[in-house]
């Protein structure tokens, strides 16, 4: 990718979190270019949503850097923030407001308005009913509330929302886990598409197959620490689960390709 | 398939675009009855219709215009404290303090009414003061994570005894002409009360239902820590929340006081307070929040207004008022929470 050379869209350097006692990262470090699609892989527990959350401004870390675009981002700022800064999110585990419909989910935060003060309800509705096409995600009407639709259908209206916001860096957590087969392959056509879009896409995933048919960089996070940061091209398998399991000792020095 | 995001963030249409991306509205007249039937709104007005029914058959005073005003000029201090009360209910919120602040803006505005300060300026000192209780209400819930609950029950106690302190027990009496003008006149024969309520729903309808700040309160109340990480600015709306459910606390005492010419420190309190969450809970707003509206709400207040009126003139003894009201506001929380199932399947 001639990305590599330039300044990564998103930079973690260092990044320590304690919840309580509790350390949830030791040590986290990771580039992300723009035109890529970077995997984070590690067993539960190992730190992954706690990083998103980190990056995102839900958690502040206690110590180290987010860089996005090279530009450090204050610890202590809120999840519209990063908005701001051209960040956009899928959760693991806080994805959508149920008693909304699919529409107002999919602008939540960025709610088009006219004469400066009115919701312009049209305009969200198309805009959401035009990016649902686009994904080819069918959900039905736009208006349906959010509660009653499937797991598997709440993941990809909660993808097509960060679609919508249409920011340089997207961030995906787990965004396979409550899918099918088939809806896990329309998902990495998605993420296919933004990587050819040009977004740096960062995509915590379980599902190795998922991470080696999609991804370009993988990083591994074990207990809270990335201990290596691999190019897919030229990783083994065995390297990786090598890696998330502790089998393979990690880099001393993380998050740059072996 | 590459052309995604590029051709969004491209404004204007591209060749591809021209087939129409439809909504899929459901535009059937089966489809629309379907939704106004299902929705609590509906069930209210129907039970609002049966007790008119019944009431008009016990009574042949009911429908006399006169009385039929009087049931909804009596409903507009329910309506207006609602609207504040409720909306602050659907973004996950409870405010037990109105009642309280409801005395304390009447006494305020009627103090400085009574040492001619003029009208306006009255009214706007006592909601003033209405909007500094709810911004305290807020820092304590906040800042201090005292619950909602608590900390406004608190704010009850103390207000109520602020409200005695200040007055020494007395009423405050003989409020100017032009202001009980304004709470007992009517234009066109619609009592002005009714026409101030009317303005009151209409602003916080296009707030819930047409404003970004609208569609922030119900995605708090609905799931608050989901509004939070997709970019809900949390703090402020539940500022506004708290100011706003003071403020129309307040504006229904300074009304109440105009119509009545004083403000008594016995009116509002927590009789004030319950029958106005449970009028907005009749009138279908979720106690867990996200759901409700304001037309519910004015029918919870007319409703509540209707059924005194027509156990009084069917001759029943006002211990049945009582009885009737709970049993109504049971019903309508458990046919709440058969909706909210309906609605939120587990995924
Ligand atoms: N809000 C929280 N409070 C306390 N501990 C937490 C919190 N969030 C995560 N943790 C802890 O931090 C560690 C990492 O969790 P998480 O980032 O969710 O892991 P992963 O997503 O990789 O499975 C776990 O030990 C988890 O229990
Ligand atoms: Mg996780």
């Amino acid at each position: 990718m001639a990305a590599d050379r330039a300044t990564p869209a998103l930079q973690l350097r260092g990044v320590k979190k304690f919840f309580g006692s509790v350390s949830a990262l030791e040590d986290v470090a990771l580039d992300a270019y723009a035109g890529e699609v970077h995997a984070i892989v590690g067993d539960n527990g190992a730190g992954k949503s706690t990083t998103i959350k980190i990056i995102t401004g839900i958690h502040s870390a206690d110590e180290g850097d987010v860089m996005v675009q090279g530009e450090r981002m204050a610890s202590r700022r809120s999840a519209a923030d990063a908005h701001e800064h051209g960040v956009s999110v899928v959760y693991q585990d806080l994805a959508l407001v149920e008693c909304l419909d699919i529409a107002h989910n999919m602008a939540l935060g960025n709610l088009p308005r006219k004469y400066g003060v009115i919701l312009d309800r049209r305009k969200m509705e198309r805009e959401a009913a035009v990016v649902l096409k686009e994904l080819k995600v069918r959900v039905g009407n736009v208006r349906t509330p959010v509660g009653l639709l499937s797991g598997g259908q709440r993941q990809v209206v909660a993808i097509a929302r960060a679609v919508r916001m249409d920011k340089p860096i997207i961030l995906l957590d787990e965004p396979t886990a409550a899918l099918g087969v088939q809806e896990t392959a329309h998902v990495g056509e998605i993420i296919d598409e933004l990587k050819a879009a040009g977004k740096a896409v960062i995509c915590v995933t379980h599902d190795l197959d998922f991470a080696f048919k999609h991804a370009d960089k993988v990083t591994v996070l074990r207990l809270g620490r990335s201990v290596g940061t691999r190019t897919v091209a030229d990783v083994s398998r065995d390297e990786v689960v090598g890696l998330i399991t502790g089998a393979i000792p990690g880099d001393t020095r993380t998050a740059e390709v072996a | 398939m590459t052309t995604l995001l590029s051709r969004r963030t491209r404004r204007g249409p591209s060749p591809e675009q021209k087939e129409p991306v439809t909504v899929e509205e459901g535009t059937s007249a089966a489809e629309w009855v379907r939704r106004v039937m299902s929705r609590q709104e509906t069930t209210l007005a129907i039970v609002v219709v049966v007790v008119g029914v019944l009431a008009a058959m016990k009574s042949d005073l009911f429908l006399d215009s006169d009385n039929l005003l009087e049931i909804l000029r009596s409903s507009v201090i329910y309506f207006v404290m609602g609207c504040g009360a409720g909306l602050l209910i659907i973004g996950g919120g409870l405010d037990f303090a109105a009642g309280a602040i409801f005395t304390l803006s009447a006494l305020m505005a009627s103090k400085m009414l009574v040492s001619s300060v003029p009208w306006p300026i009255a009214i706007l000192g006592g909601l003033a003061l209405a909007a500094l209780v709810g911004a305290i209400n807020h820092v304590v819930i906040t800042y201090w994570h005292v619950p909602p609950i608590i900390a406004t029950l608190g704010m009850f106690y103390m207000l109520t005894g602020v409200d005695n302190l200040v007055t020494g027990g007395n009423d405050v009496i003989g409020l100017p002409q032009v202001v009980q003008d304004i709470g007992q006149g009517s234009i066109l024969g619609v009592p002005n009360i009714v026409l101030i309520a009317i303005v009151v729903g209409l602003w916080f309808w296009v707030l819930l239902e047409r404003t970004r700040f609208g569609v922030n309160v119900r995605a708090l109340g609905g799931n608050r820590a989901a509004a939070v990480a997709n970019g809900v600015r949390a703090t402020r709306v539940d500022l506004a929340l708290y100011v706003l459910s003071a403020v129309t606390a307040g504006l229904a005492g300074v009304i109440y006081s105009a119509r009545v010419g004083s403000a008594q420190v016995t009116a509002g309190g927590s009789s004030t307070t319950l029958i106005v969450v449970t009028a907005v809970l009749i009138g279908g707003v979720s106690l867990l929040g996200g759901l409700g509206s304001i037309q519910g709400i004015a029918i919870g207040a007319v409703l509540l207004s209707l059924i005194d009126n027509a156990l009084v003139l069917s001759n029943i003894p006002p211990q049945y008022n009582t009885i009737v009201v709970g049993a109504i506001l049971v019903g309508a929380v458990a046919i709440d929470h058969l909706r909210r199932e309906r609605i939120f399947r587990k995924r």
